[in-house]
Formats: C-alpha cells, structure tokens, sequence
C-alpha cells in the first residue's frame, strides 16, 4: 500500500463542493479511499444529491486530485448511494456552518 | 451507477437569452401594472389580459422553458433529443407574446398572429420534452410530472389558439367556456405540476434536506390532474358540481403540496436565509393567501376576490418561486461554463460569491412590497395604492434585471 486512507483523504479535500463552499472530505462525502501496493486507488464517494448536476465533474476533480500524488497508476471513483448522505456525516465545523 | 447529467447539459448561450429576456418581460409586466385601475380591474379588460399573457408567457414560461433546457437531463438522467431547437423557443416566443399583447391591447387581428406564434414555440418545447422522454426507461414521480405537465401544456395551447381566433373574429366560439379550460391546463396542469415536481429535486438539492416522505407529492400531482381533467369537462358538460370537485380537489392538491414544501424545509440541513430561501417564504406565503381568497370567491362570486387571487397567484407564488430560482440557477450556469475548466489550477469563485448580494436583497424587498400593495389595492380597488405598488414593483424589476446582467458577466 503506497498511500493510507488518510493521505489520500487529505489529497481529495483539496476538492470544494462550490455551492456549499466545503471541501468533500469535510462534507461526509468521501466513504472510503485504498490504494494497493501498485499505485491503484479505489475512491468511494456520494454526493449530497442524486440530481447533483456536477455529477461527473466532481468524480472528476476527486480523481485529478489523487492523480496529483506520485506514483499514482489508476484511479476509479466509485459513486454509491447507500448509505444515503444526511449532515450527521458531515465534519462539525460544516454542521456549525450550515446551522445543522 | 447514475446517468451523467452534466454530459448533456446545454451550453450557456443557448440558455442565456431566456433568462435575459424573461426578465425584460418581468420588468414590462411590472411597468403595466401603472395600467390598471378600479374602473378597469376585471377579469376580462384587455389591460389584464395584456399584462396576464406578457407575465406568464414573458417571463414565467420564458423562465420555466430555459431552466428546463438546463434541468431535463438531470430530472430525466438522459440527454436532450434536440437540444439546438431551443434556440428557436426563445425568438419565437419572444415575438408571440410581443403580438398578443399588441392584440389584446390595440390590434386584436393580430392576435391569431401571436397566438399561432407562441403555439409553435411551446410545440417545439413540448415535442422536445416528449421525445427526451422516451429515451427513459423507467419514470420517476419527477419525470412523470414532467409527462403530466407538457401534456397539459399541450392541450392548453391549443385551446389558447382557438380561444385566440375566436377573439380575433376567425371563427366562431365561446370564448368563455373554454377560458377556464385553458387557464386551467396552462396554468395548474403545466405551470403549477412543473413547480411541484421540480420542487423534490430543487429544494432539498439547494436546502440538503434529507429524509421528507415524496407521499404528498404523488397525492398532490394526482389529485391536480383530476382536478385539471374535470375543469375540461365541465367547459362542454356545464354542471357546476363538476367545477366545485374540481376547484376542491385543486385545493386540496395545494394543501398537500404546501404541506410537503413545509417538510422539505424542515428537514433542510442547510439553515442560512439567503435571498433564494427569503424568496421561497415570500412564494408559499402568496400562495396560502392566494388560496384563501380564491376559496372566499367560490363561496361570495365577488370577482375581486378572483383577482387578488390570481395576483398573488402570479406574481407572489409563481414569480417568487422563479426569481428565487435564478439567483441559484444563472451562478451556476456561469459558473459551470466560465470556472468549472478552471479548477484545480486556480483559485475559483463560490457560487455564493456571483450572486450581488445587496442587489438581489433590494429585489426582493422592493418586489415584496410591490406585489404585497398591488394586492390590498386590488382589494380595495384603489387607485393611488395600485400606482404605489406598481412603483415598487418596477424598481425591484429593475434590480433583477440588473442583477441577471451582474451574474451572467461575472469574471
């Protein structure tokens, strides 16, 4: 295993949501994030909604973000929708933020 | 995996010119408002039924059409059919309402012109939608009350059109029998279902509202379309029972459908009150009161009572509703043309960040006001105050178009 959950989870939150103004990480988005031992990253993620209209590009941008680490062979964002996202996934400073 | 919306969304261009053109005609409307007078307000003067066409086919239809270009592929989850044809909505919607308003007010032969006009706009728009439909496999409540919607539509213009030539002396109809059939299609078959099924998808996206039960919803869309479909028959079978189940049933759906926007607000994990929420409260507070004045016409038939109705209808819920709406939709779609290739290698906008703050407030305030006066002045057939509210209304006209001009030129 080249990277930890942990690295690769702070890699991805350099990517904002632009409407809530929070980073995926920060916002309970991102599920799970593994890499194996040959530099291919599996990245679990839903998003706030399923008529999101930035859909792919946010599984984009979650995918550039980790292809920006070294040694990084393939990356494959996974998009679920169980469990369903609710703000009780979300860090407190964005529950604080958003009043939740 | 879920379809990519995004993959079919529309390019700006084509979208741009409905909301810059829409709110033109938001701001004519409100400029006719100076129009009226307690000698002139009924149903019928063609002073209302210029500024009722310029409002709902100028800006609420022009409005609704392009978010509908922008949000079919993501209620839908499947690309646009054609896309290229709503380059042809806008004009010639745009030139049909021009014509009817000028029918209605000066020339009524050009009204068929007109009307024929907007027809073929909104055919383009509702063939579009139907074939867009079915590329999907399996609908939704959402998608379904997009299928309900644009068949309503469809029946709606063609009694428009017909009602049209008959006003124009081309052939001979009743006028009056088939009104409440067309503004019953066109207005709570089209407008209000596309309103409610948007509503699931909108609100909770904007509010990150989680765990409402979508039950109302699909009570409330049926129960609309039943009250729709009796509201036509009772225009050929005149029994007035059929029109008071219709006109309870249409209440009832309102009801439920308040009830289920309530539940979406409450389950919202986003509590900021921003102008689009301020918008929204301003919308369903129209609508409730617009509601008790349109049950106190049935049981008094004092046509005042239709009228601040129909006002608050209008220009409260529905114009609320979709001025609320733009301050979410036009970032977004500027931000999705103009920023979105930029992420990653620069720093980038918020949305938050292109909506002009002050402005939109102003808005909002002064269009509040507006429509709040114009509706007592209704009431009590006031001159002067029906002039006040207007004034208002035109400034906070004034600072949406402007507002929509900041937006779409944000850099």
């Amino acid at each position: 295993m080249i990277y930890s959950k942990e690295e690769l989870f702070l890699a991805i939150s350099t990517v904002m949501d632009p409407e809530v103004g929070f980073n995926l990480v920060e916002m309970g988005l991102i599920y799970d994030a593994k890499c194996d031992d040959e530099g291919n990253v599996k990245v679990t993620m839903t998003l706030s909604t399923k008529a999101c209209p930035m859909h792919q590009m946010i599984q984009q941008w979650v995918k550039e973000s980790v292809e920006k680490m070294a040694n990084i062979k393939e990356v494959v964002v996974e998009v679920v929708w169980e469990p369903v996202w609710n703000i009780t996934m979300a860090d407190d400073n964005v529950k604080k933020a958003l009043g939740g | 995996m879920f379809s990519v919306s995004q993959d079919f969304a529309p390019p700006f261009k084509l979208i741009s010119p409905f909301f810059i053109l829409g709110s033109l005609f938001y701001l004519l409307a409100s400029f006719s408002v100076f129009s009226f007078s307690p000698e002139n307000l009924f149903i019928l003067d063609t002073n209302v039924l210029a500024l009722v066409h310029l409002y709902l086919l100028g800006f609420v239809m022009m409005i609704i059409f392009g978010a509908m270009a922008q949000l079919v592929p993501v209620v839908l989850e499947v690309g646009h059919s054609a896309v290229e044809l709503f380059y042809a909505i806008w004009p010639l919607l745009g030139i049909g309402v021009i014509l009817m308003v000028l029918g209605f007010l000066e020339y009524p032969a050009l009204l068929p012109y007109g009307g024929t006009v907007v027809l073929i706009s909104m055919m383009i728009f509702v063939m579009e939608i139907f074939a867009t439909l079915r590329k999907v496999k399996k609908l939704n409540i959402v998608m379904s009350s997009i299928l309900i919607s644009n068949t309503f539509l469809f029946f709606g213009i063609i009694f428009g059109l017909i009602m049209a030539l008959g006003y124009s002396g081309t052939i001979d109809v009743d006028i009056y029998a088939l009104l409440s059939s067309h503004v019953a299609l066109v207005i709570g078959g089209y407008i209000t279902i596309t309103l409610m099924g948007l509503s699931v998808v909108l609100l909770p996206m904007f509010g990150l509202s989680h765990g409402f039960s979508m039950r109302p919803l699909h009570i409330s869309i049926t129960l609309m379309s039943i009250s729709i479909v009796l509201i036509v028959i009772s225009s050929f079978v005149p029994y007035l029972f059929i029109e008071y189940i219709a006109y309870s049933l249409a209440l009832a759906s309102m009801l439920i459908y308040f009830y289920l926007a309530y539940t979406i607000f409450t389950t919202r994990a986003r509590k900021e009150i921003d102008v689009y929420v301020l918008s929204l409260l301003y919308s369903y507070f129209s609508m409730i009161v617009s509601l008790i004045f349109g049950i106190a016409y049935l049981f008094l038939s004092n046509e005042v009572l239709l009228l601040v109705s129909g006002w608050l209808l209008f220009f409260g819920f529905f114009g609320f509703a979709i001025t609320g709406h733009i301050y979410k939709i036009v970032p977004f779609l500027v931000w999705f043309e103009r920023f979105s290739p930029l992420v990653g290698k620069e720093k980038v906008p918020m949305l938050a960040d292109m909506l002009p703050k002050k402005s939109s407030h102003a808005q909002f305030v002064f269009c509040a006001i507006g429509v709040s006066v114009v509706a007592i002045a209704i009431f009590l057939q006031n001159d002067t105050l029906i002039k006040a509210g207007a004034s208002f209304l035109v400034v906070g006209a004034m600072a949406l178009l402007r507002n929509i001009f900041y937006m779409i030129n944000y850099k």
